[in-house]
């Protein structure tokens, strides 16, 4: 720390200035998709599911804003109610991910020794095979229901979730304040309860958003090649392949998923990336 | 010297134990519920006796313990014979050699592109960084990171191939066949994944080049009078470049992972869509194959970069596995 890069501190304080600025945007866009898929029988009172033949592909129109699809189902309900699937798929798999990445890393962190080098390898294994693949094989094994893509999503997203943990709980362990607390006499599964998990709250939070991002990316992608959930349930992956069968006679049709897939995955990575800087939200950790 | 043969030892020796707990890995989550892949396929068919279901499985050589199945898997990995395909009966060994071809060259062809598009940007956004271009290029890089590659693939067939026609949506011919042909096939798919590749390597690079700009070594070339692309080319680009291969290892891993969704979206028969098709039959024979050797080819890549930056840097061995 002796010599500070000017240039360079220069560049991250302006930069961090335009972070905190815009931070809010990427948030309140995603939190206008999901109450627009929540509220998508209010927003949309179309079916997406009531087939329509007569007014197949129709253009997008006052009585269908976003047009139909191939069987005349109206476009923007099936994108609402399709973002409630990927959406929780997303949701459910940052929950097991948190919950199973935080108690391995913990886990790791405070054992230290053999057993924290088993579970990092063990991690680093896991993550040495291409994630999409490794969901092949999952749902090769397990299926592609709603609850075991979850499961799938949750269970690959969690190494990366553990290591994350584990460093930072390492870190935290090398405090003062941690030590004071061990002579004291604090029990270990107290201290890491009380203060060392709260502590670290901000970076498994910043991690939690980025893997709600590969969770929306992972599920998009197993449905878009027909390996995610199956019709008539509906994703924006499920979705981006059905206009993906119909590229060259209504072009339009795969923009919509393809736009709400971006966005999304766009507004989580910018939240994720201001969350990183973990002075703004860790009370006791400002630089 | 004999320092950097005991690394090179220790990272084979790493290496090789990955690809081994790969293949238990993959081995046990493909055969983690009772799922039979002979039942799968024959559960469209009717009339189908027991006799013959037992006949396939012995055939597949389900019937054998799972132990003795992992192993005849991987001894004939070693002897080359990777059993034969549940679906086609083809050898897995002539899938993959088949396969192979397209998705090297799909792979070469985004991590190059990616450092063509990432070089300049990062060396314009790293001179003057906070600056205007520096801005414009990082927020592109941050758009371009959210690009899931087939995504990305999609929109660039709806702009090139259905709109102004200019290259074909998807398909496959072999360079040595029609290099002119192929070419215009594999842009698009090579662009899919760079999207998402290059904002990784420009990230990294511009970090690195921020820090050579600051040393003083650079102010020393300033001070001496050379050329501002001098300075750059010389001096600072070259002392960034080292720490950025590393980064190489990881946009392969990127592109790797990408283009299995890429090529099917581009029609491209590679591994990645062999990987799509043999899960959809639950083709285990053919599935465990394809993804091992791909995440083998990652461990590899990853391996022959640790060990060139050792080889030309060897200030990074200290550093290596804390």
């Amino acid at each position: 720390m002796a010599e500070l890069p000017i240039r360079a501190t220069l560049a991250t304080s302006r930069r961090r200035t335009w972070r905190t600025r815009s931070r809010p945007v990427s948030i309140i866009v995603f939190g206008l998709i999901v109450a627009a898929c929540l509220l998508a029988p209010v927003i949309d009172r179309h079916s997406p599911i009531t087939p329509d033949p007569a007014n197949a592909f129709a253009p997008a129109s006052a009585q269908h804003w976003l047009g139909t699809d191939e069987l005349g189902r109206d476009m923007l309900a099936r994108l609402l109610y399709g973002g409630r699937l990927s959406l929780s798929v997303a949701g459910g798999a940052v929950v097991i991910a948190l919950v199973l990445g935080t108690a391995w890393g913990l886990l790791a962190a405070s054992t230290r020794g053999l057993a924290d080098q088993l579970l990092m390898r063990t991690a680093d294994v896991a993550m040495a095979i291409p994630q999409i693949l490794f969901g092949l094989v999952c749902v090769a094994a397990f299926g592609a229901s709603l609850p075991s893509l979850i499961i799938i999503a949750g269970l690959l997203l969690s190494p990366t979730s553990a290591r994350m943990a584990r460093a930072v709980v390492i870190q935290e362990m090398t405090l003062d304040y941690y030590a004071a607390a061990v002579a004291c006499g604090t029990g270990r599964v107290r201290l890491m309860a009380t203060e060392v998990l709260p502590n670290v709250a901000p970076a498994l939070g910043s991690q939690a958003v980025i893997n709600a991002a590969s969770a929306i990316i992972l599920e998009a992608s197993l449905s878009f090649v027909g390996l995610g959930v199956q019709p008539p349930q509906m994703s924006w992956g499920g979705l981006l392949q059905q206009g993906y069968a119909f590229l060259f006679n209504d072009p339009s049709y795969a923009i919509g998923p393809a736009v709400f897939i971006l966005l999304t995955v766009l507004c989580l990575n910018l939240a994720a990336d201001r969350l990183g800087g973990a002075s703004l939200l860790g009370p006791g950790r400002a630089r | 010297m004999r320092q950097t043969v005991r690394y090179v030892v220790k990272r084979v020796t790493i290496s090789v134990l990955m690809m081994v707990a790969a293949s238990v890995l993959i081995f046990a989550v493909l055969r983690a519920l009772p799922g039979d892949p002979v039942l799968a396929r024959l559960a469209g068919s009717q009339g189908v006796d027991q006799n013959s279901i037992q006949r396939l499985r012995a055939e597949a050589g389900l019937d054998r313990p799972l132990i003795s199945q992992y192993f005849s898997w991987v001894t004939g990995i070693l002897h080359g014979n990777l059993g034969v395909s549940y679906f086609s009966h083809q050898p897995v060994s002539t899938l993959l050699a088949q396969r192979i071809g397209p998705t090297l060259e799909l792979t070469i062809l985004a991590v190059v592109l990616s450092v063509i598009l990432a070089l300049p940007a990062a060396v314009a956004a790293a001179e003057r960084p906070g600056r205007w271009i520096d801005r414009l290029v990082t927020s592109f890089a941050a758009a371009g990171m959210s690009f899931p590659p087939f995504v990305a693939g999609i929109l660039l067939i709806l702009v090139f191939s259905v709109s102004l026609r200019w290259l074909p949506a998807r398909g496959y011919t072999p360079f040595t066949s029609d290099p002119v042909q192929n070419l215009r096939e594999m842009v698009l798919p090579a662009i899919a994944l760079a999207v998402g590749a290059a904002p990784l390597v420009f990230r990294y690079l511009k970090g690195e080049l921020i820090t050579a700009f600051d040393s003083q070594y650079v102010r020393t070339a300033e001070g001496k009078g050379a050329s501002r692309y001098q300075v750059i080319v010389r001096h600072a680009l070259r002392n960034a470049a080292l720490p950025s291969l590393t980064m190489i290892g990881l946009i392969v891993g990127y592109t790797l992972g990408g283009s299995v969704i890429v090529e099917y979206a581009f029609g491209i028969s590679g591994l990645g869509s062999l990987s799509v098709e043999s899960a959809f039959r639950r083709d285990y024979a053919v599935l465990q194959s394809v993804v091992l050797l791909v995440s083998a080819m990652f461990i590899v890549v990853t391996l022959a970069v640790d060990i060139l930056t050792s080889v030309l840097d060897p200030r990074t061995r200290v550093h290596q596995h804390g």
